[in-house]
């Protein structure tokens, strides 16, 4: 039942993946195990197949998420990380909070272009820590910093997510 | 999902909202953070001479419940020593805010925030 998810798309369990490869695969393999399949088959394999649909989704979800695929990388090389946790990172933590202060500025001052230099540097932020990642996760004594690392990505999808939503509002 | 009383009343009318001067000796600084939801919380002190706590401030950007969290925590700590201030638990302030169980870990954030700002000051002051 739990096969891993990278298994399940035929791949190694890595931090950098093709997610256009990804894509195309998820398509081929959800239409080959959709429920509607099984529609005529008895009952113990439309609900195998419906756990199959189910694990699918979720690997998918997870990896085509930079943070999620980091959280789930940790966990297969050792222990089940929280997705709860209290981080004490101090400067990075005063740097998202000057980041989220400018977010409220350009949201007052209806900044557009603003909220557009923002993304680019939002993205390249992601980007950095993304190679970063990549370069230590499976390195042996980096655990510790590639367990902050993947935190701060969570940060970042949190802040992604708020500029997201000020785009939003701002184009009504 | 429905918020408490409580937890409105400190959402819309957070108590000791603002910044404390970092640099000066007599405050402490908790900066603590929940990457899954993103939440980032400062919470800071200002101790007297004679221990106690006379003023915090907060600032959390999160969700009602960590806002909530962070606002009591500031009333609670306020003429406290630090010790006292040291044992304030995330299930007391979990229970005044009748956070829901989904919710109990702003409170837990808050608490760790507590004991970052107690441990900021005590460091400053070559106590730890």
């Amino acid at each position: 039942m739990s096969t891993c998810h990278f298994a399940l798309f035929d791949l190694q369990p890595a931090f950098v993946l093709d997610l256009e490869q990804l894509a195309v695969r998820y398509r081929e393999l959800a239409r080959e195990t959709h429920p509607d399949r099984f529609a005529d088959a008895p009952a113990r394999e439309q609900r195998q197949a419906l756990e199959r649909a189910a694990q699918l989704n979720d690997a998918y979800q997870t990896l085509k998420s930079p943070s999620r695929r980091a959280l789930y990388l940790l966990g297969l090389r050792g222990d089940t990380l929280p997705l709860e946790a209290t981080v004490q990172d101090p400067e990075f933590l005063l740097r998202q909070m000057m980041l989220r202060e400018e977010l409220e500025e350009l949201q007052d001052s209806a900044d557009l272009a603003g909220v557009a230099a923002f993304k680019r540097r939002l993205k390249a932020a992601q980007a950095e820590l993304e190679g970063d990642f990549a370069a230590c996760w499976d390195q042996p004594g980096e655990r510790e910093r590639a367990e902050r690392l993947m935190r701060r990505m969570q940060f970042l999808d949190k802040l992604a997510f708020e500029v997201r939503e000020l785009e939003e509002r701002l184009d009504d | 999902m429905a918020y408490s009383d409580k937890v409105i009343d400190h959402y819309e009318n957070p108590r000791n909202v603002g910044k404390l001067d970092a640099e000066d000796p007599d405050v402490g600084t908790g900066m603590v953070g929940a990457p899954a939801c993103g939440d980032v919380m400062r919470l800071q002190i200002k101790v007297n001479d004679a221990g106690v706590i006379e003023d915090a401030k907060f600032k959390t950007y999160g969700c009602g419940s960590a806002i909530a969290s962070s606002s009591l925590a500031t009333e609670w700590m306020k003429g406290k020593t630090l010790d006292e201030a040291e044992t304030i638990k995330n299930t007391q302030l979990a229970e005044e805010l009748a956070l829901p169980p989904v919710k109990i870990h702003c409170s837990v954030l808050a608490e760790d925030a507590i004991k970052a700002a107690v441990r900021d000051y005590k460091q400053k002051k070559g106590l730890l």
